[in-house]
């Protein structure tokens, strides 16, 4: 390119995100082979084992979306709706987080009709999901919940878990709004944000998609609900 | 929990340039039973391993090092016929929804993961798609044989089942009724898709239907409301290109295909067809870059060839002689590439030719006349009397003509003009040396640019009737009547604005190329005194 305008550091910084996601699935892949090979053998070595892949985890769920979220804002994200099982994606992301599952000793639950199909982007979606259920392993105590019907002709997924569910002040506030002082002090709830987004970019005639965060049933802890119309 | 997936029968291969995940997925695959592995490292490999074996999956990483990607050996895969309708080949990446989304578009592999994977997901993924495989097989054992009607008979039946594979029975049913001219049949399934939700393939479909059945406004209308509101859809564009096509309206045509190419800038085949429409359109410039990008892109694709090589090197001589600025060092480019050309492929005795004829006219045009005139006879060696090979003469009169060469040059045409008497495509190709088209369909295209334009001119657009004039003198260079034109209209814009510096440079050189094709034998000659006059005194010489 010979185009010399000067560097937008947005466009950098997505290009660099882009390579650290591939460096840090490289880093996951082979965190789970070592895993593999040798399974640790006290509670200590688990524990480590855990929180190695959990933060990885993180950090590769994080890359995703602020790349996502980049094109959002640049108008290149593309929404590919097509129809799809609903338990395809829900155990892709089960089947993904396998082993983050296992070494905290997170017992799962998947509540979805085999037949079930429904209208969406299943990468987008899928990582929905993937960033709830990452978030949930880290607030649950034993168990989590997947569960998925569909309510009033829209799609509705459901993670619920067993920890001290959402506190009080995100319960109330709309979560598409970026607080600045959060953003500072390093609780973005970035990934509230991007399950947002993604689920207003799903329409149906005039509805758009929505999530809903509550406390209590099913399993007493944080329940977290996207709806697709 | 196998779910019916017989592990130890499946051969799969996995090709990624990081031996690490090599490794990885092939203990995986063993870890569910599978027996026959192989593993490639780069493109080339998974290529050749498919010359020799047949599998049953193959998982192949996106970015495969050097350039070449997944969807690189997928297209060749196919284009040779190493794999049929039955491997399931799955594009393994870590790249971005993006690349993603236009690969899917483009090659339609069976399915996508998503790195970082592991033996779950992995095992998971595969019995889907083996199921689907299986469930669809006979459709597609008889796609493969072409059998059509048999094809879509166990599709409709697949897709009228309450089962998960019916919607890609239906995807498939739809695509084989329209290859099939079975429009009745695709449309009833395409409005009974669309019933339940306005998927973009269901709409595509429907609008190619239409399409199919000479409904072009209507179909192109669709068309139109489909990209606004799915920009990356790709296929939508091309069928979009078609209608334009079938209208008749070439700059239109340009215009979709190259949307197309700027959201998806790496498929070579939509690249030629913009350098194609492009050169049609007389937008030299556009048809350049977009036939540099297909040189460059099919070093790695195999649908690259010599010929992009040439082309690229003729599109670039048209705008050498037609003074279009491209930077000075586009000559020296055309002329690497037809070194590249040389490197790159076995040549035969008239591809070699080819390159001798266009490096001949490219050193011409920038005044090595030694090099030109040695690169003629190399070329002349290795033609023959009669061979008749349209192409090559076009180029030889184009290296002839750039010479300076005019008499051997004007008794080339008049043979070729006789041999070619009663081809009427032949003699399309040579109206470009003539100062008036000899063939019929090329004689009424310059009477029709001419009326528009001198309708134009009587309305005093000067801007608009040059632009027409301009489009013309690109496709018949040597036709005198445009170049008069060209002149007159620059007069009348002169005197209607004023003596601008551009315009009155702009007046010079439509003088200057006028004067070069006229003598005083000319039929025209006349017109060309007095017009040369009042340009003079317009430009205030």
């Amino acid at each position: 390119m010979t185009d010399a305008q000067p560097l937008d550091f947005s466009t950098v910084l997505a290009a660099s995100v882009h390579d650290m996601k591939n460096s840090v699935g490289m880093l996951l892949a082979s965190l789970e082979s070592v895993i593999e090979d040798t399974p640790p053998e006290n509670d200590e070595q688990s524990r480590r084992f855990s929180t190695l892949h959990y933060e990885a985890s993180r950090i590769n769920s994080e890359l995703i979306q602020l790349l996502t979220l980049y094109r959002m804002q640049n108008k290149v994200l593309p929404v590919r709706i097509d129809e799809h099982f609903v338990i395809d994606i829900l155990e892709d992301q089960i089947a993904r987080n396998h082993t983050l599952l296992e070494t905290r000793g997170v017992a799962i639950e998947l509540v979805c009709d085999h037949d079930l199909s429904w209208y969406f982007d299943d990468d987008l979606l899928g990582s929905v999901v993937q960033n709830i259920l990452v978030n949930c392993v880290r607030y649950t105590h034993s168990a989590i919940r997947i569960s998925a019907e569909v309510e009033n002709d829209q799609l509705c997924i459901t993670i619920a878990d067993d920890g001290p569910g959402y506190p009080a002040s995100m319960l109330v506030r709309p979560c598409c709004q970026l607080d600045e002082a959060e953003v500072t002090d390093g609780a973005t709830h970035l990934g509230l944000y991007f399950a947002e987004k993604i689920a207003q970019s799903h329409r149906q005639n005039d509805v758009c998609g929505s999530i809903k965060l509550a406390n209590g049933e099913p399993l007493g802890g944080g329940v977290f609900k996207v709806r697709i119309p | 929990m196998s779910r019916g997936v017989d592990y130890a029968k499946l051969s799969v291969l996995v090709a990624d340039d990081f031996s690490s995940f090599r490794h990885t997925v092939s203990g995986m695959l063993s870890s569910l039973g599978v027996k026959k592995i192989e593993l490639a490292s780069n493109a080339r490999e998974a290529i050749q391993c498919c010359e020799h074996k047949f599998f049953d999956l193959i998982l192949c990483d996106y970015n495969l090092g050097d350039g070449r990607t997944g969807q690189h050996v997928l297209e060749e895969l196919r284009h040779r016929g190493l794999i049929n309708r039955q491997t399931l080949f799955l594009i393994v990446s870590a790249e971005s929804s993006r690349t993603i989304v236009l690969c899917a578009y483009d090659c339609e592999p069976d399915d996508f993961l998503m790195k970082p994977i592991n033996a779950r997901m992995l095992q998971q993924r595969i019995e889907r798609l083996v199921r689907q495989r299986d469930a669809l097989a006979p459709a597609m054992r008889a796609l493969d044989a072409k059998e059509h009607a048999v094809a879509a008979q166990v599709l409709e039946q697949v897709a009228g089942r309450q089962t998960r594979h019916a919607v890609a029975a239906q995807k498939m049913l739809g695509t084989v009724l329209l290859s099939q001219g079975d429009l009745d049949r695709a449309e009833a399934l395409y409005t009974r898709a669309l019933e339940v939700r306005q998927l973009d393939w269901a709409r595509l479909g429907l609008a190619q239907v239409r399409q199919a059945r000479g409904d072009l406004d209507l179909a192109g209308e669709w068309l139109q409301k489909i990209v606004e509101e799915n920009p990356m859809f790709l296929p939508a564009y091309d069928s979009l290109a078609e209608n334009w096509n079938k209208r008749g309206d070439r700059l239109q045509e340009q215009t979709a295909v190259q949307k197309a190419v700027e959201i998806s800038p790496l498929s070579i085949l939509r690249q030629k067809y913009l350098a194609i429409v492009a050169q049609e359109n007389a937008d030299l410039v556009t048809a350049v870059v977009a036939q540099r990008r297909v040189v460059k892109l099919g070093r790695l694709s195999c649908y690259g060839a010599a010929e992009d090589h040439f082309h690229f090197a003729r599109l670039v001589a048209d705008a050498i002689e037609q003074e279009l600025d491209l930077g000075s060092d586009i000559g020296t480019e055309a002329i690497n590439f037809l070194k590249n050309a040389k490197d790159a492929y076995p040549l035969e005795d008239s591809a070699a030719c080819s390159v001798h004829l266009l490096e001949g006219r490219l050193h011409a045009l920038a005044g090595r006349k030694p090099a030109a005139q040695e690169s003629l006879t190399e070329a002349e060696a290795l033609m023959y009397e009669g061979s008749e090979d349209i192409v090559l003469e076009v180029d030889r009169m184009h290296a002839l003509f750039a010479l300076g060469e005019n008499p051997r040059a004007e008794a080339l045409l008049n043979d070729l003009r006789v041999i070619f008497a009663d081809d009427q495509r032949a003699l399309e190709r040579l109206d470009v040396f003539l100062s008036e088209p000899a063939s019929a369909s090329n004689s009424a295209l310059v009477a029709d640019i001419n009326r528009e334009g001198i309708d134009l001119y009587n309305h005093g657009r000067f801007d608009e009737a040059l632009a027409c004039f301009d489009r013309a003198r690109t496709l018949f260079p040597r036709h005198v009547g445009i170049h008069l034109n060209i002149v007159q209209s620059l007069v009348g814009k002169l005197k209607e604005t004023g003596r601008d510096q551009e315009t009155v440079e702009e007046c010079a050189r439509a003088l200057r190329r006028a004067g070069r094709l006229i003598n005083t034998e000319h039929p025209q000659y006349t017109r060309f005194s007095r017009l040369k006059a009042m340009a003079h005194s317009a430009m205030g010489h």
